[in-house]
C-alpha cells in the first residue's frame, strides 16, 4: 500500500467514489464504521458478503470491496438467510434500510430472529424512504411531516430495538452516526458473534427527511443527536425511546442462544449416524 | 370372468385414511405384478367433506383413471349415493350392512351385487380405532376377487409400525374370512399375480418423483411454503434433507421461499421450490431477480384451478401463460411439463441443468393431478442423465488474468460463475441493471447490451435443446387427427388412443413437453402433415392454441377444454374428440 492511500483502499471500492449520497447524508459514516470493523478484527474479506436491499441504504452494498448482493426491495434478509445455510462458512451481513427491513421485508426480519440465523443486521434508520422521496414508513415519529403526512405522521412507529428483542435476535444495538467509535465496536462484535444480531443506526437523512422537520443540515441533526441521546446500556429495550427529548441508545441485548445453522447440523450428523447404524 | 382388469373407488369421510388405503391396495396389485394407476379427489377440508381414491388395475401400462368403476369400497351412506351411477352393469359395493340400510328407491337399480361386511363390528371385536375399519374392508376385497391374502399382509406389515400392523393384519384376515364365508363366488372380477411379481416396477406420486430427481440432481437446498398441491413435496424432502445433506426449510412465505433459494444458489448450490399459483404470484418479483443476477433457481409451479384461491384440492392448467410471461421486464427462462412421472423425475434432472448451463431460472409446470396422483413406472435409471453444472467456477481460488466479473460478456452471453468465499474474485451482482462487475448502472449503452447479453443465452438455449425431447410424438406418424397437449393430460390422452384401437379416425399426438422456448420446429413439423388438430387442454381459453398462433401463426381446428377441477377421463375424451370432428 502504498504511502498515500486510503487506510481502507483494501476494503472500498475507490473506483466507485464519489458515491451517490448526499450531503450530510450518515450512510456514509455508516459504510466507514463497517469498513474500520472489518479491517480492525482482520477479518478475511473473501467470506464477507454484503447483501442490501433497496434504497439509499441499500447501495452501501456497491462501495464495499466484498462479495456482495444487491436483492430486490425487502428481501435482502430472505436472500442472506439462503447464502449462509448454503454455505456457512460466509459471513452474511445485511445492510438495509428501515423501510426496506421493517415495512416490506418486515416478515423476513421477524422469522429470521426467531429462527436465530446467523446473520447480521444493520438497519440505516432515517425515519423515512429517502430513496423514493422522503414518504414516511415504519419508524417515523409520531406528527413528523414527511411528503405523505402532510399534516403530521398519524401512525405509531416501531421501536426497533424492542421489536428485534422480542422476535429472539441474540444481540441489540442502536446507537447513532454520532456514536462512530461505539457503533464500531458493535460491528466488531457481531461480526465475531455467532446468531441473528441486530444494530439500528438512527442517521440523519437532512436533504429528505430533515429539511421538513426543521433540521435541514447534517449538523442540524447530528445536534438534536447529540443533545437527546442518551446511553443506557443493558436497559429493557421497551423503553428505549426515541422523542425529540431523547434518543435511549446502547447494547441491549448480548446473549448466547443455539443458531439454527448450529442445530441444523447437529441435527444432520445425528440422523445420519443413525442411518449408518442401521445399515 | 374378468381377470386382472378393474377400476375399484375407495370413498368415505376425509379423515377416514382413504387416500392411503388405496395405495395400500394399490401396492398389494402392483406387488402382483399388475400396472396400476391411483388418483384422489379430495376437498379442503380436514375433517368431513367427500373424499375418495381410485385404484385402476390392468395388466397392461396404464396412464389414468377410467371413466367407470366396477367395484365401490363405501366407508359411508354418501360414497354410494354418490358414485353408484359411474359403477358398471353388475358392479359391486362392499359396505357395512349392518350400519348403512339401502332402500330400494334410493339405489333405483338392481343389477348391483351388495357384498356387505361387518366393518365396525370387526373394528369393536379386535377392539381398534374406527379408522381400521378401511382395513377390514380391503381384506374382503381381496377375497372378493380371489386375490391373494398374503400379498396384501406383506404391504400392511411394510406400511405400519410392527404392533399397528399386527393389529391391521387381523382386521385385513376377518374381512377377509367374513368376505370368503359370505360372497365367495359371487364376483366376476379377479385378481391373480402375475409372471412380473416381483419384477421392480416403482409405484409412486408426480410429487414424489420431482423430489426424487431433484435429490439426483444434487439438490441441496430446498425451501417452500406450504401450499396445495406443492405441500407434499416438501412432506416429502423434509425428513430427506439430514439424510441427503441438503437443507429443507420451510419459509415464512413465497416469496422468502424463493429469495432464499436464489441466495443458496448464489452461495454455490443446486437450490429449488415449490408452489402452487399463489405462491408463484408471491415469487414473480424473486423470479425477475434470479433472471437479473443470473442465478440459476428450479422451480416447481403445480397448478390448481381458479383466479386467487380457487379451488386448493383440484387441479387445472390456466397458469401456462402466467409461468411463461411472471413477473415484469423481458428474460429468458425455460417452463417444462412433464406429463407422467417418470418426466417428473427425468425432467427434473433436466430442469436443473438447463438452470446451471444458462443461469436461468427454469419452472417445471405441473398441476394437482399430476402431481397427487400415483404412477407406475419403471425403475428410473438415475444414470441417464448427467449432471452438468456449466460453468460453475468450483476451485478455490480464481485464477483468470483480469479482474473477474460475474457478468462478463461472452460470445453466447453465459458468464463464468464463481461463488462468494472464491479468493482473488470480489462477486458482485444487483437485482438493479449493473455492469460487467455487477455495479447498479442506468447508463444506456449497457443497458442494451446486458439485455443483449442475457438473450444471447436464449440463442444458445434454443440450439441447446435441440438435444433434448422438447416435444414427444405418440401414435402413428400420419394419423386423421392430430391432438396436442401438454402436462398431465397426457394420460387420458394416451387412454383414449388405447380405446379407439385400430378404428377409425386415426389419431396421432403430439405432447409438447418444453412450452418454453416453444419448440417452434418440432409442433411445426407435425402440423404441417397434420389433416385434422385438436388441441386438448385443462383451461378455459385454451393457451396452448394461443401460443400456436403466436409461434406458428396457425389456428388448431378444435379445442377440447375442460375446466371443472377434473381431470378428463379416456371414454369423455375420446368422445369429444369424435364429436368435434
Ligand atoms: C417492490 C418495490 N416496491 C417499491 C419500490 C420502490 N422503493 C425503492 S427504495 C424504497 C424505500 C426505501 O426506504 P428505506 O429502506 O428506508 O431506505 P432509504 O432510502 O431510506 O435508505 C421504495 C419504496 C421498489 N424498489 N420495489
Ligand atoms: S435522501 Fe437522505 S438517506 Fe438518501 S442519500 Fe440523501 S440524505 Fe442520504
Ligand atoms: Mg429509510
Amino acid at each position: 500500500m502504498s504511502e498515500d492511500s486510503h487506510p481502507f483502499e483494501r476494503f472500498l471500492r475507490d473506483g466507485m467514489m464519489p458515491h451517490i449520497w448526499c450531503e450530510g447524508c450518515g450512510n456514509g459514516i455508516i459504510l466507514n464504521c463497517f469498513v474500520r470493523a472489518l479491517k480492525d478484527i482482520e477479518i478475511d474479506v473473501n467470506k464477507v458478503v454484503v447483501v442490501s436491499g433497496i434504497g439509499c441504504i441499500g447501495r452501501l452494498s456497491g462501495y464495499t470491496n466484498t462479495d456482495s448482493y444487491h436483492t430486490t426491495h425487502g428481501r435482502a434478509i430472505a436472500f442472506a438467510t439462503g447464502a449462509k445455510l448454503a454455505n456457512p462458512e460466509l459471513k452474511t451481513v445485511v445492510i438495509s434500510g428501515d423501510g426496506d427491513l421493517f415495512a416490506i421485508g418486515g416478515n423476513h426480519f421477524i422469522h429470521a430472529a426467531r429462527r436465530n440465523v446467523d446473520i447480521q443486521v444493520i438497519c440505516a434508520n432515517n425515519f423515512n424512504y429517502g430513496m423514493t422521496g422522503g414518504q414516511y414508513g415504519p419508524t417515523t415519529p409520531l406528527k413528523a411531516w414527511t411528503t405523505t403526512t402532510p399534516y403530521g405522521n398519524i401512525e405509531h412507529p416501531f421501536n426497533l430495538v424492542h421489536l428485534a428483542a422480542a422476535s429472539g435476535a441474540v444481540y441489540v444495538a442502536r446507537w447513532t452516526t454520532l456514536h462512530v467509535r461505539r457503533l464500531t465496536e458493535s460491528i466488531k462484535k457481531v461480526l465475531q458473534k455467532e446468531g441473528f444480531s441486530f444494530i439500528e443506526v438512527i442517521t440523519p437523512c437532512p436533504e429528505i427527511y430533515g429539511r421538513r422537520n426543521k433540521m435541514a443540515t447534517g449538523i442540524e441533526m447530528m445536534n438534536w443527536f447529540k443533545t437527546a441521546a442518551e446511553i443506557r446500556n443493558a436497559s429493557d429495550p421497551a423503553e428505549a425511546e426515541i422523542s425529540p427529548e431523547k434518543i435511549v441508545v446502547g447494547e441491549f441485548i448480548d446473549a448466547e442462544k443455539p443458531t439454527y445453522d448450529h442445530l441444523l447440523r447437529e441435527m444432520m450428523k445425528q440422523v445420519q449416524e443413525r442411518i449408518r447404524g442401521e445399515k | 370372468m374378468i381377470v386382472n382388469k378393474i377400476s375399484v373407488l375407495i370413498g368415505g369421510e376425509a379423515g377416514a385414511g382413504i387416500t392411503r388405503s388405496g395405495f395400500l391396495f394399490a401396492k398389494a396389485c402392483l406387488r402382483g405384478g399388475l400396472h396400476v394407476f391411483g388418483t384422489n379427489d379430495y376437498q379442503s377440508l380436514i375433517r368431513g367433506g367427500h373424499n375418495f381414491y381410485i385404484v385402476r388395475v390392468d395388466t397392461e401400462e396404464i396412464y389414468s383413471q377410467a371413466d367407470t368403476i366396477d367395484l365401490l369400497l363405501a366407508l359411508n351412506r354418501e360414497t354410494i349415493l354418490l358414485h353408484k351411477d359411474k359403477l358398471v352393469h353388475g358392479g359391486g359395493i362392499v359396505y357395512d350392512g349392518e350400519e348403512i340400510a339401502l332402500n330400494d328407491e334410493e339405489m333405483d337399480r338392481d343389477d348391483l351385487k351388495l357384498y356387505s361386511v361387518p366393518l365396525k363390528r370387526v373394528v369393536k371385536e379386535l377392539d381398534g380405532p374406527l379408522i381400521m375399519r378401511n382395513t377390514v374392508a380391503l381384506g374382503a376385497t381381496v377375497a372378493i376377487l380371489s386375490y391373494d391374502l398374503e400379498i396384501l399382509n406383506a404391504i400392511v406389515r411394510d406400511a405400519f409400525k410392527p404392533k399397528v400392523a399386527e393389529l391391521n393384519l387381523k382386521a385385513a384376515k376377518m374381512g377377509y374370512d367374513y368376505a370368503r364365508e359370505h360372497h365367495a363366488e359371487e364376483s366376476t372380477y379377479r385378481l391373480e399375480r402375475t409372471s412380473l411379481a416381483g419384477k421392480r416396477w416403482i409405484f409412486l406420486t408426480g410429487n414424489e418423483a420431482v423430489a426424487l430427481g431433484a435429490i439426483r440432481a444434487g439438490c441441496k437446498f430446498f425451501a417452500a411454503y406450504p401450499m396445495t398441491p406443492a405441500t407434499p413435496l416438501l412432506h416429502f424432502m423434509a425428513p430427506l434433507d439430514r439424510e441427503y445433506n441438503m437443507i429443507v426449510l420451510q419459509a415464512e412465505s413465497e416469496i422468502a421461499a424463493i429469495n432464499m433459494t436464489a441466495g443458496a444458489s448464489f452461495a454455490g448450490v443446486r437450490a429449488m421450490t415449490a408452489t402452487s399459483g399463489g405462491g408463484f404470484c408471491l415469487m414473480s418479483e424473486g423470479l425477475g431477480m434470479t433472471a437479473m443476477t443470473e442465478t440459476p433457481v428450479v422451480i416447481m409451479l403445480a397448478q390448481r384451478p381458479g383466479p386467487s384461491t380457487g379451488l386448493p384440492t383440484y387441479s387445472g392448467q390456466g397458469d401456462l401463460r402466467f409461468a411463461i410471461h411472471a413477473s415484469q421486464g423481458e428474460f429468458p427462462r425455460v417452463v417444462i411439463a412433464p406429463g407422467d412421472v417418470e418426466e417428473c423425475f427425468y425432467e427434473t434432472m433436466n430442469a436443473f441443468n438447463l438452470a446451471e448451463k444458462f443461469q436461468i431460472p427454469v419452472l417445471l409446470i405441473t398441476d394437482k393431478y399430476l402431481v397427487e396422483s400415483h404412477g407406475t413406472a419403471k425403475l428410473f435409471d438415475p444414470n441417464r442423465i448427467g449432471i452438468d453444472r456449466g460453468l460453475l467456477l468450483t476451485a478455490d481460488a480464481y485464477a483468470g488474468e483480469e479482474e473477474y466479473q460475474r457478468h462478463k460478456f461472452t460470445k453466447n452471453g453465459v458468464s463464468p460463475r464463481a461463488t462468494p468465499g472464491t479468493r482473488a474474485a470480489i462477486v458482485r451482482t444487483s437485482a438493479d441493471e449493473h455492469v460487467e462487475s455487477g455495479y447498479t448502472t442506468d447508463d444506456a449503452e449497457l443497458t442494451t447490451k446486458m439485455t443483449d447479453k442475457r438473450f444471447k443465452k436464449l440463442d444458445a438455449l434454443t440450439k441447446d435443446l435441440e438435444n433434448y425431447e422438447t416435444t414427444k410424438l405418440y401414435g402413428p406418424r400420419k394419423a386423421d387427427v392430430t391432438i396436442l397437449g401438454w402436462g398431465s393430460t397426457k394420460g387420458p390422452i394416451r387412454e383414449a388412443m388405447k380405446l379407439l384401437g385400430k378404428e377409425s379416425p386415426t389419431i396421432n399426438y403430439l405432447q409438447i413437453v418444453y412450452l418454453n422456448p416453444f419448440p417452434v420446429a418440432n409442433v411445426q413439423k407435425v402440423l404441417k402433415s397434420a389433416k385434422q388438430t385438436v388441441v386438448v387442454e385443462n383451461n378455459k381459453t385454451s393457451q396452448l392454441s394461443s401460443l400456436i398462433r403466436e409461434y406458428l401463426l396457425m389456428t388448431v381446428d378444435h379445442e377440447i377444454l375442460k375446466y371443472n377441477g377434473r381431470p378428463f377421463n379416456p371414454m369423455e375424451l375420446l368422445q369429444k374428440i369424435k364429436e368435434v370432428l
